[in-house]
């Protein structure tokens, strides 16, 4: 949004603190169009900051979020954003359909109801995660899978060229895992950046082209075998190092 | 007998008490919903007890600034101040202090009511309050001024929560989403707590400061239970206020008892009789599901005992080795025809397709489980049985057992174990 750069999420210098505590220091990272980019870091490492920032939640105490060129405070709406799983009330009187379309509600007027445009647009992200078919069930009666497809849905008919996904990968089996990295691609593949939160060490090189290491600072960001490395892994993840070395070799592999 | 509901539509004061009641509930039926979802119930409470406090304060500073005599605009003004003030004490408390919220909504609500208390008794002269009046409601005295503050609340909050519909809906079922496409979250709070205040404000008049909580809650939980869309919900909410206020008022004139009481025993009523007969969330259904589920367990045991014998066995030969109760049987019988795991043969059972690859894995997970408790030194006569408790376990197991114990071939008793049947492809989700 005008702006011709193969930038998405462009963060200079960040810095963010809660009362004397810095919970993201001088983090410089300049995220490309196109991408699946992992967010990994031990717990408390400023993960969850880092995504209110891209969201444009937090005043910096320094630096700048810029989203397509714009200050992240400015640029509402233009980061779609999918919950952790834990944080959804899933008793809400809501159907799948109507979740969907609320990924249309900020362009609709408030005077307006959602009008045929809007209906489409949320059936066809429906398709797109292949859950077109549950489209009238209640979100409570689905499975863990379903219902991260769900969100994903809302988040592709909001239309933001950016996807941000807090741990989707969470509490799901393989298979699931499996089902939703496949739609993660296929929208990777229809022209957006998505930005997850990982927790899972081990499939973090499959699963994403690009990773991002921060505990506070930011310790690497590129492709996965440039950043999981064991000296890299090794400050950020402290003494609990042994278990990587695993991870580390299979990455060193042509 | 119907005279007995025709007489009191006659009376003034019951068609009053009709029209004000069903306009009061309606609306906190429908903002009860949010209310609600949000989990803020013990809000509602905290509000109508912040009242009393407020209209002390509103009477007291019109009578003696501008000598007005219990100015109804100036008590409501009051009211709501106090209900606002008290809302925002409570979430300092709980920000700043290391006290938790529901311990702060139980100190806040206490004390502003009880300075209340104190204020009306202490400018007893100046203030003419019945606190009786206030804490117990008088749906059957209502006055034309209540009937015009109520029509007003509920015009006003009703067109707030049409209009911004699904911005609320957004802001309660996902607030990091609302704010992340902009909207103002927490004005829209300020907003809804508003509405609450102005709805409990109208309530307290006809139910009284205890009750008003049950009117705004009961009712939406009640359309809770019925409903899985936020709009549908709103709408039976309002309409189970309603029948609460009339099925109340005539309960309250038929045995002549207190009228808040009487609506709010009916509201309850109604949430108990939905919430046993609800198609979908009642506890009827549940339990009819339950009784319909048909254990894992007995159809495992069926099937092998089928696969067992090679051919197709009748109810009762099954009925010997399967120790299950008849109806038991009988419903598990039913549910594998059903599922296309057994077909009818003459008399018998046979196993279909399907059902024969399902026995086969239990089979084979109880030969596993053979073969492993014979290893680990389970006496030879408990063998049996004990794999037969552990065969119902998951897949995974047996597969682990498979590898565990190498490629066998034959049971502990010289028997077969079957193969692993295809993977099936894992469903979708």
């Amino acid at each position: 949004m005008g702006t011709d750069s193969a930038i998405a999420i462009d963060v200079r210098h960040l810095t963010v603190s809660y009362q004397s505590r810095p919970a993201l220091l001088d983090v410089t990272v300049a995220v490309e169009r196109d991408q699946l980019v992992g967010v990994i870091g031990p717990n408390g490492a400023g993960k969850s900051t880092f995504i209110k920032a891209v969201l444009g939640f937090v005043k910096p105490d320094l630096g700048t979020v810029a989203i397509n060129g714009q200050p992240a405070q400015k640029a509402k709406g233009q980061v779609a954003y999918v919950p952790q799983r834990g944080a959804v009330d899933w008793d809400f009187p809501i159907t799948v359909r109507e979740v969907a379309l609320m990924g249309r509600y900020q362009q609709i007027p408030w005077y307006r109801n959602p009008g045929h445009r809007d209906r489409q647009a949320a059936l066809e992200a429906l398709e797109m995660v292949r859950m077109q078919d549950f489209a009238d069930r209640q979100i409570g009666e689905l499975s863990g899978g379903q219902q991260q497809r769900v969100f994903l849905a809302r988040a592709l008919s909001q239309g933001s060229d950016i996807l941000l996904l807090d741990e989707p990968f969470a509490g799901v089996d393989a298979a699931t895992e499996r089902a939703i990295l496949d739609v993660l691609e296929r929208a990777k593949k229809s022209g957006k950046t998505l930005v997850v939160v990982h927790h899972d060490l081990s499939t973090a090189a499959e699963y994403f082209d690009k990773l991002i290491l921060i505990k506070q600072r930011l310790y690497a960001y590129g492709r996965p075998g440039e950043v999981l490395r064991e000296d890299l892994l090794s400050r950020v993840y402290e003494g609990r190092l042994r278990i990587f070395s695993d991870i580390v070799h299979r990455e060193e592999r042509p | 007998m119907m005279e007995l509901v025709l007489a009191p539509l006659r009376e003034t004061y019951f068609q009053k008490a009709l029209i004000g009641g069903s306009v009061v509930a309606l609306v906190s039926g429908v903002v009860g919903c949010l209310v609600v979802l949000r989990r803020m119930a013990f809000l509602g409470d905290a509000l109508s007890h912040a009242m009393i406090a407020g209209v002390a304060g509103g009477y007291l500073v019109m009578k003696l600034l501008f000598g007005l005599e219990a100015h109804a605009p100036g008590m409501l003004l009051g009211s709501l101040i106090a209900a606002v003030a008290t809302v925002a004490l409570i979430s300092f408390v709980a920000r700043i202090s290391r006290v938790k919220e529901d311990a702060a909504i139980g100190i806040m609500y206490t004390g502003i009511f009880a300075l209340g208390v104190v204020a009306v008794s202490v400018f007893r002269q100046y203030i003419h309050i019945d606190l009786m009046h206030f804490i117990m409601g008088d749906i059957l005295g209502i006055t034309d001024a209540d009937l015009w503050v109520s029509g007003t609340v509920a015009c006003v909050v009703l067109t707030v929560l049409i209009l911004f519909f699904r911005y609320f809906q957004i802001a309660t079922f996902d607030p990091i989403m609302a704010a992340s496409i902009g909207l103002p979250v927490l004005l829209l709070d300020y907003l809804l707590t508003t509405c609450v205040s102005l709805v409990v404000v109208s309530a307290v008049s006809m139910v009284g400061v205890i009750l008003v909580v049950g009117l705004l809650i009961t009712p939406a939980a009640t359309a809770y239970l019925l409903s899985d869309r936020l709009d549908k919900m709103m709408v039976l909410a309002g309409l189970f206020g309603v029948t609460s206020v009339i099925g109340g008022l005539y309960v309250c004139v038929w045995l002549d008892s207190a009228g808040g009481g009487a609506i709010i025993v009916f509201c309850t009523l109604q949430f108990l009789a939905v919430w046993t007969l609800a198609p979908k969330y009642g506890l009827l259904s549940r339990w009819l599901r339950l009784r319909r589920l048909v254990p894992q367990q007995h159809i495992e045991d069926i099937l092998t005992t089928i696969l067992r014998s090679r051919a197709a066995v009748p109810r009762e030969a099954i009925a010997t080795y399967v120790e299950i109760k008849p109806k038991e049987m009988t419903r598990a019988l039913r549910y594998m025809l059903q599922e296309g795991l057994l077909a009818q043969e003459g008399a018998g059972f046979a196993l279909s397709p399907a059902g024969e690859a399902e026995a086969n894995k239990v089979l084979r997970a109880h030969r596993l489980w053979e073969t492993y408790l014979a290893r680990i030194g389970t006496p030879r006569e408990e063998l049996h049985a004990t794999a037969h408790q552990l065969e119902h376990l998951s897949q995974d197991a047996a597969e682990y057992l498979h590898e565990q114990l190498g490629e066998l071939r034959d049971d502990p008793h010289g028997r077969k174990i079957p193969e692993m049947a295809a993977q099936q492809e894992p469903p979708a989700g």
